[in-house]
C-alpha cells in the first residue's frame, strides 16, 4: 500500500533521513522505533507532503505521491494524527472534527462518520461544544485521532500517540489502535514506547541516524536480546 | 470644559478609531496566520482613497460606488500582493516577510508618484454628507454615523463569516497552528487568501473613509495611519478580531482626547502618544486585551 524507497529528507545541510526504505502493506500495523533525532517524524511529514525529500520516491497504491500537496495526498487516504497532537485549542471539538473532513464533499457521510467518532470516544461528544484547549492530555489525543479519522483515511500515520499519557490511557489509545486495523485502517505508527508498539503491530523497523538498521516481524524484534538492550532500551 | 465637549471629543474619537478598527481587523487577521506585519496594509488604503476619488469627482455617481468599488478592487489587489510578494516567501524566516513588506509599502507609494503625481488632492464629498449636524450641543457629520454604522455592520459580517463558514474556521485553526492545518489536509494558501482579501477590502473601504474626513490623499497618506492601526491591533491583542475592534476604538479615542483635552501645545505630540501607548501596552500587558499567549498558540 505505501512503498518508500530511498527516501533522504535534509534540512538545509542537516540529514535527518538518509536512503530509508520501508513498507507498509494493506491491513498491517507498521512499527517505527527509534531514538529521538532517528528520523521517525521526519519520515512521517515527507510521506503527508509537509516535507519535501531531497531524494527517493514514495509510492501509495502503486503511484508516486511526491511532490503532491498536502491536501491532495490527504484526499488520496492518507491521514496523519501529528505528534503533539497538534488540535486546535481554541476551536471546538466539533470544529475540530469537521476540520478533519475539510476535503471531503459528502456532508452526510461526514456527518454519520462524526456519530461514529462520538460512539468510539465517548467523552467527546459529552463536550462536543467546548473549546478542545479544555480537554485532558489524554481525551486531546482521542480528539486527534479522531481528527484524522474523519477523512476516513485508508492509511493512518500515527506519531507518538502515547508520548505523556498515563498508563491507562496508552492502553486505551493502543486498544483504539487495533480497533481500527480491525475495522479496514492500515497503520504506521511511529512510537518511542516500543514494548507496547511492538505487541500490536505485526512488522517493524528500527531507525537510527536517518536510515533503517533493523526490520522483522515484531514477534521476533522483541524476543530479540540484543535489539532489547542496544534499540529499544528494554530489559 | 463641559459635558458636550467630552461628548464632543468622544464622537470624534470613535469616528477616528472606527477607521483604526477597519485597517487593525486587516492587519490581525494577516498576523494571526502568517506572524507577518503587513507594512503595505496603509497603502492598500491608499489606494482604496485613490480609487474612490475616481468616483467621488463625477458627481452623478452615486456614493455607494465610490465605497464598494475601492472594497472590492482594494481587496482583489490585497490579494495580488500576497501571492506574489509573500506568497514566494512560505517558510522562510518571518523577518524575510517582514522586510518584503515594507518594499511592497515603498513600491505602492512611489507607483502612485509616478503614475499619477506626488501633490495631494483634494477629496470633497458631494451632497450632505459632510454637512454638519447639532444634536443637542454635539456636532457630527452625516459621515461620522455612516462611519461608525457601516463599521459596525462590517464587524458583524465579518466576524459571522470566521465564525460561520468554513473558510472561517480554516482561517482560524491557520491562525492557531499552520503547520497542523496544513498536515490535516486544509488549502493553507485559500486561508492566507481568504485573510489578504478580507483585510484589504476593509482597507478599501477604510480608504473611503479616511479621505472624507480629512478632504485630502496623497501618496504616501496611508503609512502613518497602517502603522497606528498596527499599534491597535497589538493592543486589542493580536491575532483577535474582537480585540482588533476594541484597539481601534480605544486608540481613536485616546488620540483624539490627547489633542482635545491637553493644551494646544502638545498636539503635535499626537503621534509620539500614540507609540507610547503601544509601549506601555507591551509593558504591563504584552499579549493586548484580548490576545492569547504564544505558549496558547504553540
Amino acid at each position: 500500500m505505501l512503498e518508500i524507497r530511498n527516501l533522504s529528507v535534509a534540512y538545509g545541510k542537516i540529514v535527518a533521513v538518509s536512503d530509508l526504505s520501508l513498507t507498509v502493506n494493506e491491513g498491517e500495523i507498521v512499527t517505527v522505533v527509534g531514538g529521538n533525532g532517528a528520523g521517525k517524524t521526519t519520515t512521517l511529514r515527507t510521506v503527508s507532503g509537509v516535507l519535501k525529500p531531497r531524494a527517493g520516491e514514495i509510492l501509495f497504491k502503486g503511484q508516486s505521491i511526491v511532490g503532491l500537496p498536502p491536501e491532495a495526498i490527504v484526499t488520496r487516504g492518507i491521514s496523519h494524527s501529528p505528534e503533539g497532537r497538534m488540535i486546535f485549542g481554541r476551536l471546538t471539538i466539533t470544529e475540530n472534527l469537521k476540520l478533519g473532513a475539510y476535503n471531503r464533499k459528502d456532508a452526510a457521510g461526514v456527518k454519520s462518520d462524526m456519530e461514529r467518532m462520538f460512539g468510539m470516544f465517548p467523552v467527546l461528544e459529552q463536550r462536543k461544544s467546548q473549546r478542545a484547549g479544555t480537554l485532558s492530555g489524554g481525551e486531546q489525543q482521542m480528539l486527534a485521532i479522531a481528527r484524522s479519522l474523519m477523512s476516513r483515511p485508508t492509511l493512518l500515520l500515527l506519531d507518538e500517540p502515547s508520548l505523556g499519557l498515563a498508563p491507562l490511557l496508552v492502553e486505551k489509545i493502543f486498544d483504539v489502535v487495533v480497533e481500527l486495523r480491525n475495522e479496514g485502517v492500515t497503520i504506521l505508527l511511529v512510537e518511542q514506547n516500543a514494548n507496547e508498539a511492538l505487541r500490536i503491530s505485526d512488522r517493524a523497523y528500527v531507525l537510527e541516524t536517518g536510515t533503517v538498521t533493523v526490520e522483522g516481524p515484531s514477534t521476533e524484534l522483541i524476543n530479540d536480546p540484543k535489539l532489547r538492550a542496544a534499540y529499544l532500551g528494554l530489559d | 470644559m463641559t459635558i458636550n465637549y467630552i461628548l464632543q471629543q468622544l464622537v470624534n474619537g470613535l469616528a477616528l478609531g472606527s477607521i483604526y478598527a477597519l485597517l487593525a481587523i486587516g492587519l490581525t487577521m494577516v498576523y494571526g496566520i502568517l506572524r507577518l506585519i503587513n507594512f503595505a496594509h496603509g497603502d492598500l488604503m491608499m489606494l482604496g482613497a485613490y480609487v474612490s476619488s475616481i468616483f467621488i469627482s463625477a458627481t452623478v455617481v452615486p456614493i455607494l460606488l465610490a465605497v464598494l468599488i475601492p472594497t472590492l478592487l482594494i481587496a482583489v489587489m490585497g490579494l495580488i500582493v500576497e501571492r506574489t510578494a509573500y506568497k514566494p516567501l512560505r517558510g522562510a524566516p518571518e523577518v524575510a516577510m517582514l522586510i518584503t513588506s515594507l518594499g511592497v509599502s515603498r513600491l505602492i507609494q512611489n507607483s502612485t508618484v509616478l503614475a499619477l503625481s506626488p501633490q495631494p488632492r483634494a477629496f470633497s464629498l458631494p451632497g450632505d454628507l459632510t454637512k454638519t449636524v447639532n444634536v443637542g450641543g454635539i456636532r457630527f457629520t452625516q459621515l461620522d454615523v455612516l462611519t461608525f454604522l457601516l463599521v459596525i455592520v462590517l464587524m458583524v459580517l465579518l466576524t459571522l463569516y470566521i465564525n460561520r463558514s468554513k473558510t472561517g474556521m480554516a482561517m482560524r485553526a491557520s491562525s492557531e497552528n499552520l503547520q497542523a492545518a496544513r498536515l490535516i489536509g486544509i488549502n493553507v494558501n485559500w486561508a492566507i487568501g481568504a485573510a489578504f482579501v478580507l483585510g484589504s477590502a476593509l482597507a478599501g473601504t477604510a480608504g473611503f473613509l479616511w479621505a472624507s474626513r480629512y478632504g485630502i490623499i496623497d501618496p504616501f497618506m496611508g503609512f502613518l495611519p497602517g502603522v497606528k492601526a498596527f499599534v491597535a491591533a497589538v493592543i486589542g491583542g493580536i491575532g483577535s478580531i474582537r480585540g482588533a475592534v476594541v484597539g481601534g476604538v480605544l486608540l481613536g479615542v485616546a488620540e483624539i482626547g490627547f489633542v482635545g483635552f491637553l493644551p494646544p501645545e502638545f498636539s503635535g505630540y499626537r503621534d509620539a502618544f500614540v507609540f507610547s501607548l503601544l509601549l506601555i501596552v507591551l509593558l504591563v500587558r504584552p499579549n493586548g486585551l484580548f490576545g492569547a499567549s504564544e505558549v496558547e498558540r504553540a
